[in-house]
């Protein structure tokens, strides 16, 4: 766990000049100004900034689903201007697909990388037992509570073991005390293998409990506005002074480009 | 129970209408009744044929008119919702035919098709339109991020198509199941009131009228409507259920 984002093997992402302006009915939308940073593998660096400055848009330019009007991503060299298994997402909003069962939705990775039945099923039994929902394995999506959807989302994106994992708020919807499991969880899962999580969060506690980098964005047009290492031990503990007044001065920040913490 | 209420208060009026206009063109309820039975006992009094073999050959045509469209109007129905230049391409075009009665169709499709042939085309064009407009209506409504979700686990565009497109669009084809079998069914018995020669229950209709046997014109109605309330209470209730198990409210 302690060599997170020490390891300088190689640079994995490289977000070169990025900018992303929409263009719908001939309304222009700038979200994304210009932002370039470099992400190590294994690292886990956080993105935290005004409601609808342009987050999620920056993780779908990293999955490659939709295209720069500016700069370049790229992971090891390579452009990521298609999707693909090495960049897993968790969407903000789940995207489960409602016909499927929760054991069908985490399987859906797998059926499309051609795992065989059985290896699929015990695969998916591993993530389904790890977010907690073993018992509900068979239910029905709409079945579910926001929490566990979400759970539904994490595991299904984690099976299929991506190198980048893209998540956009993914404990958004959990109550305090799954989230904090969860956040615990995610370091344990970090702590064994050597993905890269990039994450999105409107947390500033829980940006400061999980990552190695906090990268603060401005209002939209978003830009970079300051990088914030943390080189702490893991797990960090919530009521250290320093935790608190890293936290306060994020908070300080956020509530001057009026964002609200939840 | 209110259903039960609507269907006798329907029979009622049915007695009151037929006593009040001319008993001999329109049969009272129970008149109907008694032809109906004796229907199914011995057959068409005309022809000598059981009723079965009216009923077989119009759920015959009405099946493969049917099936045809279906064949046709789901891929298609798919292909037009992916892809906007398609749609915007084909739909003037099918703006211009929807309208059209599909039974103005029978007398074209009987000389280019035939006897056999042609009904099922009018029962086609009948069925054919609301199971595209259901379909294509559907893949308009995928929520694009159940399409971003799937690529970012790696599917290619066929996989995506498999995996998303098709299952999500299924209840709204059944949705187009449900409307198109009801306007196809009204298609088969008008097709072959048209293209009397082959029989069906168009023609066995059109025989008793010919003859002046009206409570066998009003047997042949009565069973087509039981029919029709068939076809739609099972592909209603298997749109319901569907709908229901894929979690969709299509
Ligand atoms: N497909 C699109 N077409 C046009 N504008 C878009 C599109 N997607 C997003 N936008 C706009 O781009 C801006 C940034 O959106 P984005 O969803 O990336 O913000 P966000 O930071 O993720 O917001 P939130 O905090 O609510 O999750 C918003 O103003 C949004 O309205
Ligand atoms: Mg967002």
């Amino acid at each position: 766990m302690t060599d997170h984002g020490k390891d300088d093997t190689g640079t994995r992402i490289l977000i070169d000049g990025l900018g992303k302006t929409y263009r719908r009915d001939g309304k222009d939308t700038e979200a994304i100004e210009d932002i370039s940073l470099e992400i190590r593998q294994g690292e886990l660096v956080s993105f935290i900034g005004p409601s609808g400055c342009g987050k999620t848009t920056l993780l779908k330019l990293i999955a490659g689903l939709i295209p720069p009007t500016g700069g370049t991503v790229e992971i090891d060299g390579r452009s990521c201007t298609t999707p693909g298994a090495d960049r897993g997402m968790v969407f903000q909003d789940f995207a489960l697909l409602p016909w499927r069962s929760v054991r069908k939705n985490v399987e859906l990775g797998l059926e499309i990388a051609g795992v065989p039945k059985a290896e699929r099923r015990e695969r998916a039994e591993n993530y389904i037992k790890l977010v907690g929902l073993e018992k509900f394995a068979d239910s029905k999506v709409y079945e579910l509570s926001g929490g566990m959807k979400q759970r539904v989302a994490i595991a299904r994106s984690l099976v299929v073991r991506p190198d980048v994992v893209l998540m956009d708020e993914p404990f958004g919807a959990l109550d305090a005390q799954t989230r904090n499991i969860m956040q615990a969880q995610l370091i344990d899962i970090l702590g064994s293998t050597d993905q890269t999580i990039i994450f999105i969060t409107h947390s500033v506690d829980e940006a400061i409990y999980l990552s190695d980098r906090i990268v603060v964005l401005t209002k939209r047009p978003t830009t970079i506005r300051e990088i914030i290492d943390i080189p702490w031990e893991r797990p960090r503990d919530r009521s250290a002074p320093e935790f608190n007044v890293l936290k306060k001065r994020i908070l300080d920040y956020l509530e001057k480009e009026n964002v609200m913490e939840n | 129970m209110l259903a039960a209420v609507s269907l006798v208060l329907l029979l009622l009026l049915w007695q009151f209408l037929s006593v009040l206009i001319d008993r001999t063109v329109v049969p009272t309820p129970l008149e109907t009744w008694d032809a109906l039975v004796e229907l199914f006992r011995i057959g068409d009094p005309m022809s000598g044929r059981s009723v079965w073999t009216y009923i077989r050959s119009s759920l015959g045509t009405f099946l493969k008119g049917f099936v045809l469209a279906f064949a046709v109007a789901f891929p298609l129905g798919l292909i037009l919702g992916y892809s906007k230049i398609l749609r915007e391409l084909v739909e003037p075009a099918f703006e211009v035919l929807r309208p059209i009665a599909p039974v103005a169709w029978a007398p074209v499709f009987v000389v280019l098709l035939g006897y056999v042939l042609g009904p099922m085309m009018v029962v086609f064009v009948g069925i054919f339109f609301p199971l595209i407009t259901s379909v294509i209506f559907g893949v308009t409504k995928i929520d694009p991020n159940w399409i971003d979700a799937t690529r970012t686990l790696g599917a290619t565009r066929i996989q995506t198509f498999v995996k998303v497109y098709i299952p999500s669009s299924i209840p709204y084809l059944m949705n187009g199941v449900k409307t198109g079998l009801g306007i196809g069914w009204m298609c088969i018995v008008s097709a072959e009131l048209y293209a009397s020669p082959v029989g069906g229950l168009g023609f066995f209709i059109s025989n008793q009228a010919q003859v002046g046997y009206w409570p066998g014109v009003f047997a042949g109605i009565v069973i087509i409507g039981i029919l029709g309330i068939i076809t739609v209470g099972l592909s209603d209730y298997l749109h319901k259920t569907l709908s229901k198990r894929m979690g969709m409210d299509a």
